[in-house]
């Protein structure tokens, strides 16, 4: 069976200033319709990058796709407008963004943004569209939709407009719906609806959701497979109990220390990672987090470790994994026999 | 909105009563008066002439009798042209005037917002480079300077054609008005299109438009609905003190030019210490930027939703 997304390889880069930034260095990620996949990882580190260069919304210059590959349902499309007739932004796929309120056109009424998007990739009249519109709010859950329909984003909450977002995303009903921090500005009860919305409507339609999050309890909650980023490039990619409960990479290790637990006893403080991510001017010609890594060897220092197979489905990047690495690697998930499935100098 | 359009138009009638107030205090110490001029009035004449004005009484009489006279829309008579009204001038000359300064206006608007954008749109590459230098010259050269260049490229241009592509000076028909307001909106154009750039280059990165460009909205569309319309905001709000800039503008362009506009006659009038005739232009002018600027304001208030709902 194919994934409806499937990216592979991608690299992105951006010229600045300062040089040039490697913000993707080989990304490889699926997405199996009906299912969610969240991206997590420390800021910075291009999970909104690496969705925004498959979807062509990044600025080109100085944004730079230099190699890569992402096909949706088989069928190549990196950096075209269309696939099979259908545009791929906001037909084929929907986009939700983290601040609702700076993401909508503050001069338009909310009725008329979301009908814009019928009127473009329907055709539909702008009176269909919009009384369309209409139903749409009420599908997300925003009453006396046909009042609120009028109304301009600055006279709604912060939680409305993010619904207003997501009937807009969902108008033409997209096989995938990429949600980039959708909740991280919203306060937790706030949060919990949306996140409970987005659920039922991919109970409803049957779309794939790509959930961007710094939040591991939002992950717990709502996905089914994680990948976890970290400077430019996945290190680790499972089914959520395999992230949970088999961790395999010393980052997603470091990243559930740092997450707030309810039921850690005494002894569970939270540890932040110490250090910072490297520089992505020049990344290291090693593994990225060997800097802080506390199981780093020498051989981190100068080889970026490949993709190891752990399981079915579980990869992750780190020396560790290696067949011939012997030593203890407490904590961590460790197949014996994980193999090597790319090797990179 | 309604107490917001009430509030505005309170405030207007303030304005022009502190201009007319100001207006008359002011004439009232300058020194000399029409009357003692060279070409002198007998002394009967003289008394009649201060008994018609009523400036044999003291100030604050005079101070009455003139506001009086104003509310009911009477200027007075010029003390140097003979029997002629204020109003009469105004009626007169205003209309050239203002044609000219609306034709400037929309010079200026239009010219200011599209190559704004268009910088904006083509930011850091030639023709963005080639519209600014022309609007720092635009912004640093005093428009007399262009009255003076455009007039001899005219002349140059209908001596090399060997007829009149477009008249040097003077007044009747459109072809007269094209160069004086292109030479008077020039300045404003100049500075509606730096604050343009800057104001699309903030929406050209904005949220919304990253936002249109994800529900898969055509360039074009997105730049007439979601770039134009957020964009031009701030440069309507400068409307108001532009349109007061090419008025006063005009003064010297209606000059270079030999248009008989108002501000001639108001230049001339201050050279001959003409009370009514300074007094009634300056409070006519007053009153109508003030005019202007309100309707500036509500125009943006009723296209700006978060000011026209409030
Ligand atoms: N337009 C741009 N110009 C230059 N560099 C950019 C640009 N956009 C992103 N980058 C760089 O790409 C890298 C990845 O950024 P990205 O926004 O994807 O991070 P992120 O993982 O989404 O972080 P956050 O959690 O803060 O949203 C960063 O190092 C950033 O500096
Ligand atoms: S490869 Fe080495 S440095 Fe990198 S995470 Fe694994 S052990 Fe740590
Ligand atoms: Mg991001």
């Amino acid at each position: 069976m194919t994934a409806l997304l499937e990216v592979s390889n991608l690299h992105v880069e951006f010229d600045t200033y300062g040089g040039i930034v490697k913000a993707l260095r080989g990304v490889d990620f699926s997405v199996e319709s009906g299912q969610t996949l969240a991206i997590v990882g420390e800021s910075g580190s291009g999970k909104s990058v690496a969705m925004q260069s498959v979807t062509g919304l990044i600025p080109m210059p100085p944004g730079r796709i230099t190699a890569g590959s992402a096909k949706l349902r088989g069928k190549e499309f990196l950096g075209q407008r269309k696939l099979d007739g259908k545009t791929i932004c906001g037909d084929e796929i929907g986009m939700i963004f983290q601040d609702a309120m700076s993401s909508l056109n503050p001069t338009m009424c909310i009725g008329d943004q979301i009908a814009e998007t019928l009127e473009v990739h329907r055709g539909y009249s702008h009176a269909k569209a919009f009384s369309r519109a209409i139903e749409l709010l009420d599908m997300v859950r925003i009453p006396e939709a046909a009042r609120r329909a009028r109304q301009f984003p600055f006279e709604f909450s912060g939680g409305m407009l993010q619904r207003v977002m997501i009937a807009t995303a969902i108008a033409c009903k997209p096989s995938l719906l990429i949600a980039d921090e959708p909740t991280t500005a919203l306060d937790v009860t706030i949060q919990a609806q949306i996140l409970d919305l987005l659920q039922s409507l991919q109970k409803e339609t049957g779309m794939a959701i790509v959930l961007i999050t710094h939040d591991l309890s939002v992950v717990a909650r709502m996905a089914d497979r994680v990948a976890v980023m970290y400077a430019g490039q996945i290190v680790e990619s499972g089914s959520v109990e395999d992230i949970f409960y088999r961790s395999a990479h010393p980052y997603t290790l470091g990243l559930k220390l740092a997450m707030p637990s309810h039921s850690g006893g005494e002894d569970h403080r939270l540890r932040p990672i110490p250090g910072s991510p490297p520089d992505m001017f020049s990344p290291p010609a090693g593994c990225a987090y060997c800097e802080r890594c506390d199981r780093a060897m020498r051989v981190c220092q100068s080889d970026n470790p490949p993709i190891f197979t752990l399981d079915e489905g579980h990869f992750s990047r780190c020396w560790q994994q290696h067949p011939q690495h012997t030593g203890a690697s407490e904590g961590l998930y460790k197949k014996a026999t994980a193999h090597i499935d790319e090797v990179q100098a | 909105m309604w107490s917001y359009t009430v509030k505005r138009i309170l405030q207007g009638i303030i304005t022009v009563w502190f201009i007319a107030t100001a207006t008359f205090l002011a004439m009232h110490n300058v020194p000399g008066d029409p009357l003692s001029s060279d070409r002198a009035t007998n002394e009967t004449i003289r008394a009649n002439l201060e008994a018609r004005y009523g400036l044999d009484k003291p100030l604050l009489e005079q101070y009455f009798v003139y506001m009086g006279n104003m509310m009911r829309g009477d200027f007075g008579i010029s003390f140097t042209q003979q029997n002629r009204e204020v109003n009469d001038i105004i009626r007169e000359h205003f209309p050239v005037s203002a044609t000219l300064g609306v034709l400037a206006v929309m010079f200026a608007a239009l010219g200011g917002i599209l190559m704004g954008a268009l910088t904006a749109l083509y930011r850091n590459r030639l023709p963005d480079y080639i519209i600014m230098f022309l609007v720092i010259m635009g912004i640093s050269v005093p428009s007399f300077v262009f009255a003076a260049l455009g007039q001899l490229s005219l002349v140059n241009l209908n001596a090399m054609m060997g007829f009149s592509v477009l008249p040097v000076a003077g007044w009747g028909t459109v072809s007269h008005m094209l160069l004086p307001a292109l030479v008077l909106g020039l300045g404003t154009m100049a500075y509606l299109t730096r604050l343009m750039r800057s104001s699309m280059l903030e929406v050209i990165s904005s949220d919304y438009v990253r936002t249109a460009r994800a529900k898969g909205v055509p360039a074009a569309r997105i730049f007439t609905r979601h770039q134009l319309r957020n964009a031009v905001m701030p440069v309507i709000t400068v409307l108001g003190p532009a349109i007061a800039s090419i008025t006063t503008g005009g003064f010297v362009v209606e000059l270079v030019f030999a248009v008989p506009g108002l501000g001639r006659y108001f230049v001339q009038a201050v050279q001959q210490l003409d009370y009514t005739v300074i007094m009634g232009t300056t409070v006519f002018y007053g009153a109508f930027l003030v005019f202007m600027v309100i309707l500036v304001d509500l125009v943006y208030g009723w296209i700006d939703p978060r000011v026209r709902l409030k």
